[in-house]
């Protein structure tokens, strides 16, 4: 035998040697610290009561439910308005989408909505982005195309600010601007509504329940206003509300 | 060497119950520890041997008025002192152990003799040089020698100034038969 | 001479052939009376924290540990040298500890000094798996004591673990209530001027930093050996003894200052090994770490022993007495502390995209009306009194200041003491005997300490552990490793197995730890002789980080192979003796 195939065994020999030592003694972690942590949460921004100036009464709610990992996160959001006298949703959106980061503050998010109010339905395809902006502004932004081929932008702005560690005042921005009108459900092209809203809050339970008082201003402008008059509505309207704010 | 200190433990264990008993009774005496013993006044040689961070012994006997010459040693790998002296000044001397500390003078195993014979004014008149007839300070593996007179009996303990080995533990009380 | 010699030669066989102790846990549900709330949780031997395990160096211990628990569990024996199957990391030493299954842990015990042990799995050790591990010297000790008391720190939350890690996830400042509100705004503006808060809110706003961001976990009552402030655990004293008090600190997530006032603490131990002594006033015990004092209380009165969280949002309380039911004043908090822009100094280096550009030059601007209230004021507060009538030449070395090497330059989170005394640092730490010959790294690793505190994310590298290789060392060399804290907050670096000898600047004096605990905006060097096979975790101990992703495998390659390892471990313990 020659030295170097008496090496190339020997090499071989020890190789399976330390192989097999290793596989034996080194285990592989698959413990659920390997694995990415999934996470998940439910919040209600608002649930609240709404008495408007004009004497109406609303119940309504904004939500937010998620199952996911850092990288991918599944969000069940949710929003409505439920006309007391009327007992009819004057609004109701549920949106499904897929959410992952895109920067350090930053998430991308799409989707489909679905508008199933009083009236004629729609749904959209969404595509959005939600984060956090220089000075503690939270922002959500989103494009949705409807199933009628119409365009519209969403934008939400929220800032809290701390009056003591349990009293927050949160003040809230949601306007929404369409790019084609779409009567039947009486959205006009342009700046089509804003709402805006300010609540005082109480951190009763820890984070999880925090009751709040507040106003809401909401306004139509531009056609989508002339639509709504058309129709016997209100193009603006003053809310005192009552609500809490709810994690779990 | 585990028996070996466990031995010295035990002694010093029993010494220490006699001199609380003995420290008792002693506290009216003032404040003096003795005086710089003259060499042909000693009556007879003590060994002492420093270890990180204690003595052995861990305390000794001595006559009213005897004059004894310790033979100091350090066996450790720290600087260590050994300094004769009542309670309160030993509290007092480790303040100005700390400075040397602080200064540099005294870093773990080794001295800055350089530093140590610098004419430097620590404010209060002393100086870092440490040249007390009641102290001395040793490196690792040096050896010294004191000539020491009890003149008077008194709460009087032998021990290490270097800042924090007092507190740990390295010091040992000087009984009077 | 002879019988010394004969004796010294029986110690040297005696261990070899007879100490060897077998102990029993079991892991358990139990219930924790915090004082404030009682809530279920998970103990050993039926109570939490569990039994204080009492070691002989020498001794080769078999613990058997029971889990009497619905789910998978370890126990990780902190700080101790033993072979990596025995380290108690699920998915690295071993696979876990089935439901029902009693699981024998055999390993020597090679050093001496005060240790803990943990569950590694989930979050049972927040949950309240955890106990002490004392293990007494073969030889005599460099310092002497008449009594000894663990004191064993945690901060028991009344929710678990795994809705704690939710809720940060969800809201990362969910527990945090010492948030700057618009009344901090007005007071800060009353003495800093409004312009001058108000650039500095908006350079952190900017960052989308909170100053606040001290602690990430709130609303936890700290107990002190399973006793919360309003149980005071006592520890019982005859005036004049000196008293050593093995700190442990088990919490979470929950770093403490403590001091005992009326009462100079000599450390004379950290992390299980021998210090140089220290005598201070205060000290700061992060997470996983311990701290070994002397104590000697002189008067027949109850001294307390205060422990207040970094950020001050809690604290624990105990007493120690002459007699049972005598209490001590107990101090109020002190104000929160707050981050300074030096602590976001490691941030500097980081790409965070064009927005955050604009902020670094306000960043410059307000460090020094931002820090310097508190720097400054604390500097004056402490003006060196105890060093009456000295020149403060040059040659003055640090440790005496509000400045601490360990911590960013103008940090707003630099310990003061309470009483203006001395406060421990790193810096002042020096092995008592060094374990190690000193000599030169082969390599260095850099592990930058790296997170997102509004996703919760925390990782090394910016990779966290699901993503990330495992760290590969080879046998016999020894690694320099440079951590960077990258984030806003300290993270307790805890690398299993092998000792971290801490860069304190003292050379073949430099301590050994077992826990390294790395401030904001700082680099903190550690390094390690790579003298133990096998694979071993490494990460940090911050329980909520670690389970976020900032952990790593560590492997060693080569060296002797792993039963070899474990009889020689044996022979050496012997041959020590």
């Amino acid at each position: 035998m020659s030295r170097v195939q008496f090496l190339t065994l020997g090499l071989l020999g020890s190789l399976l040697v330390t192989t097999s030592a290793t596989a034996q003694t080194m285990i592989q972690d698959t413990t659920a610290r390997k694995q990415p942590l999934a996470t998940w949460g439910v919040q209600f921004e608002e649930l609240e009561y709404r008495y408007s100036d004009s004497d109406e009464e609303l119940g309504v709610w904004k939500s937010d439910a998620f199952y996911g990992t850092d990288e991918l996160k599944f969000r069940w959001l949710s929003k409505g308005e439920y006309a007391i006298e009327e007992q009819a949703y004057e609004g109701l959106e549920n949106q499904l989408v897929l959410q992952t980061p895109i920067s350090k503050f930053f998430d991308a998010k799409a989707g489909v909505r679905f508008d199933t109010p009083e009236g004629p339905d729609r749904t959209y395809a969404v595509l959005g982005v939600t984060g956090l902006a220089p000075q503690w502004f939270e922002v959500d932004a989103n494009l949705y195309v409807s199933d009628e081929g119409d365009t519209l932008a969403e934008f939400d702005a929220e800032y809290e600010l701390l009056l003591t560690n349990h009293w927050i005042l949160s003040a809230a921005l949601d306007a929404t601007v369409a790019f084609s009108e779409d009567r039947e459900i009486g959205q006009g092209k342009g700046l089509n509504s804003t709402e805006t809203g300010l609540r005082l809050s109480y951190d009763l339970v820890d984070r999880a329940v925090s009751p709040y008082i507040g106003v809401v201003h909401e306004r139509k402008y531009g056609d989508t206003a002339d639509l709504a008059e058309a129709e016997g509505g209100s193009t603006e309207d003053w809310f005192a509300v009552v609500g809490a704010r709810i994690a779990f | 060497m585990n028996a070996s200190a466990f031995l010295v433990a035990a002694t010093a264990m029993t010494i220490s119950a006699t001199v609380s008993a003995a420290g008792a009774h002693s506290g009216g005496h003032g404040g003096g520890s003795g005086e710089p013993g003259k060499a042909s006044e000693v009556s007879r040689t003590i060994n002492v041997e420093m270890h990180d961070n204690y003595y052995e012994p861990e305390s000794i006997e001595v006559n009213p008025g005897e004059t004894v010459r310790f033979v100091i040693e350090n066996k450790g790998k720290l600087v260590h002192e050994f300094n004769i002296g009542t309670p309160d000044m030993h509290e007092a001397h480790q303040e100005e152990m700390m400075m040397m500390v602080e200064h540099g003078v005294i870093q773990g195993g080794t001295l800055n003799h350089d530093m140590m014979e610098m004419e430097m004014d620590m404010g209060n008149g002393h100086s870092m040089k440490h040249d007390d007839p009641n102290s001395v300070l040793l490196e690792p593996g040096k050896s010294k020698e004191i000539v020491w007179k009890f003149s008077e009996q008194g709460n009087i303990e032998f021990a290490c100034n270097v800042p924090g080995h007092y507190q740990a533990g390295m010091y040992g009380d000087v009984n009077f038969n | 001479m002879r019988t010394t010699f004969l004796a010294g030669l029986a110690a040297l066989l005696i261990p070899a052939l007879g100490l060897a102790g077998e102990y029993n846990l079991t892991v358990d549900r139990v219930q924790i009376d915090t004082g404030d709330f009682v809530k279920e949780g998970i103990g050993y031997n039926g109570e939490s924290p569990g039994p204080v395990l009492r070691f002989k160096q020498g001794e080769e211990v078999t613990i058997n540990v029971t889990n009497n628990l619905d789910e998978m569990t370890s126990i990780h024996w902190h700080g101790l040298i033993l072979p990596y199957q025995q380290d108690g990391v699920p998915g690295i030493s071993f696979p876990g500890i089935k439901p029902g299954e009693t699981f024998t842990y055999r390993f020597p015990i090679q050093q001496a000094g005060t240790y803990w042990f943990h569950s590694h799995s989930g979050f049972q050790e927040p949950d309240g798996a955890y106990g002490a591990i004392v293990i007494e010297p073969e030889g005599r000790e460099p310092f002497r004591y008449d009594r000894e008391y663990v004191v064993q720190l945690t901060d028991k939350h009344p929710h678990s673990g795994d809705r704690i890690m939710r809720n940060l996830k969800m809201m990362p400042d969910y527990y945090n209530r010492q948030q700057q509100t618009v009344g901090e705004f007005f007071s800060d503006a009353a003495e800093h001027g409004f312009m001058n808060t108000l650039k500095d809110r908006m350079a952190w706003g900017d960052m989308r930093m909170m100053k606040a961001d001290v602690e990430d976990l709130q609303g936890f009552t700290a107990l002190i050996n399973g006793k919360g402030p309003e149980q005071n655990w006592t520890g019982i004293f005859e005036p004049g003894e000196r008293i050593r008090l093995r700190f442990i600190n088990s919490s979470a997530m929950t770093y403490f200052d403590i001091r005992i006032p009326g009462l100079n603490m000599t450390v004379v131990q950290a992390d299980g090994n021998n210090v140089q002594p220290v005598n201070v006033d205060e000290f700061r015990i992060g997470v996983a770490e311990t701290y070994d004092v002397i104590v000697r209380p002189r008067d027949e009165q109850a001294y307390t022993i205060f422990a207040e969280s970094m950020g001050r949002s809690g604290f624990a309380r105990a007493t120690l007495a002459p007699k049972e039911g005598m209490e001590g004043v107990v101090p109020e908090l002190r104000e929160p502390a707050r981050l300074t822009m030096a602590d976001m100094a490691g941030m500097h280096g980081m790409d965070h995209g064009s927005m955050d550009m604009s902020g670094s030059s306000d960043m410059a601007g307000m460090d020094h009306s931002g820090t310097g209230s508190m720097e400054q004021s604390d500097m004056a507060g402490m003006d060196h009194s105890n060093m009456v009538g000295m020149d403060h030449s040059g040659m003055m070395m640090s440790n005496t200041g509000a400045s601490d090497p360990f911590y960013a330059k103008g940090s707003g989170i630099v310990p003061v003491a309470a009483n203006g005394g001395k406060f421990l640092s790193y810096a002042d730490l020096r092995a008592q005997d060094p374990l190690y010959e000193d000599r030169e790294p082969t390599r260095e690793i850099e592990l930058k300490l790296t997170g997102n505190m509004e996703r919760y994310t925390w990782s090394i590298n910016g990779v966290k552990y699901e993503d990330a290789d495992p760290i590969r060392l080879q046998y016999g060399e020894r690694v320099r490793f440079k951590f960077v804290n990258e984030t806003m907050m300290t993270h307790p670096m805890h690398l299993h197995g092998m000792w971290s000898i801490l860069d304190v600047g003292a050379d073949q004096w430099n301590p050994i730890k077992h826990t390294v605990s790395v401030q904001p905006g700082t680099t903190v060097y550690m390094e390690t002789e790579v003298d133990e096979p096998g694979q071993w975790a490494f990460h940090c101990h911050l329980s909520y980080h670690a389970a976020a992703g900032m952990f790593r495998k560590v492997i060693v390659e080569g060296g002797p192979d792993t039963t070899q390892a474990q009889t020689d471990a044996v022979v050496d313990n012997g041959g020590d003796a």
